[in-house]
């Protein structure tokens, strides 16, 4: 009640708003005419309630709200500004939610059940993908597998197609084709279950998937076998590529085949033998996030009548586990970048949903001033200029600090000694040795792994029906949205 | 002399090369890993001027493959073990195979380390651990950075 009448009293308030404006002392203000401006664009909006043509689905693996945070401000500084005034291409899209992540039985999830909820509308069990809920980790005779919305695109005719910076097989990309209770059967399970790999090529021979470009070269081929960019890893000696060349796919491998490939046809691209490089280690002959979306959309599009693509940069999430923030957000202006190129592509029968499937433990100290590098010391707020201080803000022991810190992970400031234990202190540190690419921030507990935490991420949308997400709301509602957006909004159109 | 001058003369004791001095060591090239890679995983011109000689790399002691052993490998930054990354059984491409002179006393993966010893390029497969390396630092010694 108190909302209703809130937002009634709101909306004539703004119909007086440039009136208003007009008679304060801050009407100057950029920041002010900004917010106007910002303003009159939202009450000028009408909500796009057409059926969705097409689903582009973005996910930053791992790109809690305050990575996407560091990121904004990474590819701000990048470009010469102080970084916070930045917007990445999703900020400025005009729905927008938190999502809860966790799985049935973990308040910390990983990236699998969190994808197969994206892809189902149910949440899952921890570690394994789009399998009801009485599955049992990495016991196959316990699968009771979910209906896909990739599969019900295809029952559609529409076209399917991923893209991932990790190996085709990898969890968040294996849950828009594959159920398995084991997310790291990428190519090899026990007897009497089926891989992940080989189930992409029997989603592939069924004509559910159409592209897939990642890495996972390694997980295609048996044992030993080289193939281009890797060597097999598989215990049962398959060659998934023959099984590949006899269903008419394109198999490419590189930036050169990947641009000479025919976009009428499937096709699958292998770029690495595990994981493709990070953004900033990519040698120019492997396509980068950017690259390959726009391949995957000028394939996918050649069906008119719609497809369902999904794009993860799931390297954010490796380099967070690695507590090297540096390579995270650099990643993640890939993944800006790849949104953007992806707007410039579609039009308005299309939903881009961005957003991630879980939160890291990265944190953000304070008191910083304005500009202070996000990958560096956090600099004084200055108290005659905008742009910070120059001085390092220091702790009670007398140190600087950097302004991303982790809860744990390899950075920790705790180190192991010669008689188990684990013990240590700060260091002292320079701009120039935490602003290398190579550095760890520090991190308290000692772990070798940087871990998920359990914290809501955020969403935002564009497009048909983007305006049904708001609030906080659980993760297995973004494939409701996407559904309703597709299909129901087509049945309520005829 | 400090901690790093007498770890680096005992350790040139066994080098034969015992009147080694600070001097000496200052002049022997010293680099970060990640410079003797190119993003193409090429040799950089480092790596391939150096070939033969003793020089100084900074990097991490990855958990050692077996006990009592005087081979490691030398990764560019910490070897976080990511349970959750499908590379988590696959070394990373920027790694130095490292036969040191002695059996090894583990540092811990996350202490930055110098290694010194002479530079070896090209696919080498260990004959007992089936290692696979494209370079090597020989009879190395190595110590906290």
């Amino acid at each position: 009640m108190f909302r209703r009448t809130f937002t009634s009293t709101l909306a004539v308030a703004l119909c007086a708003s440039t009136a208003m404006a007009q008679d304060l002392p801050q009407a100057n203000s950029e920041y002010f005419t900004a917010a106007q401006e910002l303003l009159a664009e939202r009450i000028a909006a009408e909500n796009n309630t057409r059926p969705a043509k097409n689903v582009i689905l973005f996910v930053a693996d791992g790109m809690g709200v305050g990575t996407n945070y560091g990121i904004r401000l990474f590819e701000g500084q990048q470009q010469g500004m102080l970084g916070e005034e930045h917007n990445l291409p999703h900020d400025l899209f005009r729905h927008s939610a938190l999502i809860k992540t966790y799985n049935i039985n973990a308040q910390t999830p990983d990236s699998a059940p969190t994808a197969g909820a994206m892809n189902t509308g149910a949440k899952q069990v921890f570690n394994t993908i789009n399998l009801d809920e009485t599955a049992v980790f990495d016991d196959c005779s316990s699968e009771q597998p979910l209906a896909l919305f990739s599969e019900m695109m295809s029952d559609a005719g529409r076209s399917v197609g991923f893209v991932a910076s990790p190996s085709v097989a990898h969890a968040t990309p294996a849950a828009v084709y594959a159920r398995t209770a084991n997310r790291n059967w990428f190519h090899d399970a026990p007897e009497g279950c089926r891989d992940i790999a080989t189930q992409l090529v029997d989603q592939m021979e069924a004509g559910v998937i159409d592209v897939a470009l990642g890495g996972g070269a390694r997980d295609f081929a048996g044992e030993g076998v080289a193939v281009e960019k890797g060597t097999g890893r598989r215990p049962d000696g398959q060659n998934l590529l023959e099984r590949i060349a006899g269903l008419d796919v394109q198999y490419v491998f590189d930036a050169e085949t990947l641009a000479a490939s025919d976009r009428s046809q499937p096709v699958i691209g292998l770029f690495a033998n595990a994981d493709m490089a990070y953004e900033h280690d990519r040698p120019d002959t492997e396509p980068s996030l950017t690259d390959m979306t726009i391949a995957a959309i000028e394939h996918l599009s050649t069906n008119e009548e719609g497809y369902y693509l999904m794009v993860e940069a799931g390297r954010v999430d490796h380099a967070l586990h690695g507590g090297n923030a540096y390579r995270a957000f650099e990643d993640g202006v890939q993944f800006a970048e790849a949104i953007r190129a992806a707007q410039e592509m579609v039009d308005e029968d299309t939903l881009i949903i961005v957003t991630a499937d879980h939160e890291h433990v990265i944190s953000f100290q304070g008191y910083c001033g304005r500009g202070s590098s996000v990958v560096g010391l956090c600099m004084d707020i200055s108290d005659d200029q905008i742009e910070h201080s120059g001085e390092p803000v220091l702790a009670a022991d007398g140190l600087p600090y950097t302004v991303v810190t982790f809860g744990n992970g390899a950075g920790s400031v705790l180190i192991e000694q010669e008689d188990g234990t684990y013990s240590g202190s700060r260091p002292e540190l320079t701009q120039e040795e935490v602003t290398d690419p190579d550095y760890l921030q520090q991190a308290l507990i000692p772990m070798t792994s940087e871990t998920h935490s359990g914290v809501d991420v955020a969403l935002w949308a564009t497009g048909p029906w983007a305006h049904l997400f708001g609030g906080t709301m659980d993760q297995e509602t973004i494939f409701h949205v996407m559904h309703h957006a597709v299909f129901g909004a087509q049945d309520a159109a005829q | 002399m400090n901690r790093r001058g007498f770890l680096a003369t005992a350790s040139g004791a066994v080098l034969a090369a015992p009147f080694l001095t600070r001097t000496t060591l200052a002049a022997e090239p010293r680099v970060r890993l990640r410079e003797l890679y190119n993003n193409d995983m090429s040799f950089t011109e480092f790596a391939t001027e150096n070939e033969g000689i003793r020089v100084a790399i900074e990097g991490f002691m990855a958990p050692p493959l077996k006990a009592d052993s005087s081979f490691y490998v030398l990764t560019n930054r910490p070897m976080a073990v990511c349970p959750f990354c499908s590379d988590a059984a696959e070394w990373p491409n920027d790694i130095l195979a490292v036969y040191a002179q002695r059996v090894v006393n583990v540092i811990p993966f996350n202490v930055k380390i110098i290694t010194r010893g002479t530079l070896s390029l090209g696919t080498y497969t260990d004959p007992e651990l089936g290692f696979v390396s494209r370079v090597r630092l020989m009879d190395a010694v190595q110590e906290r950075a």
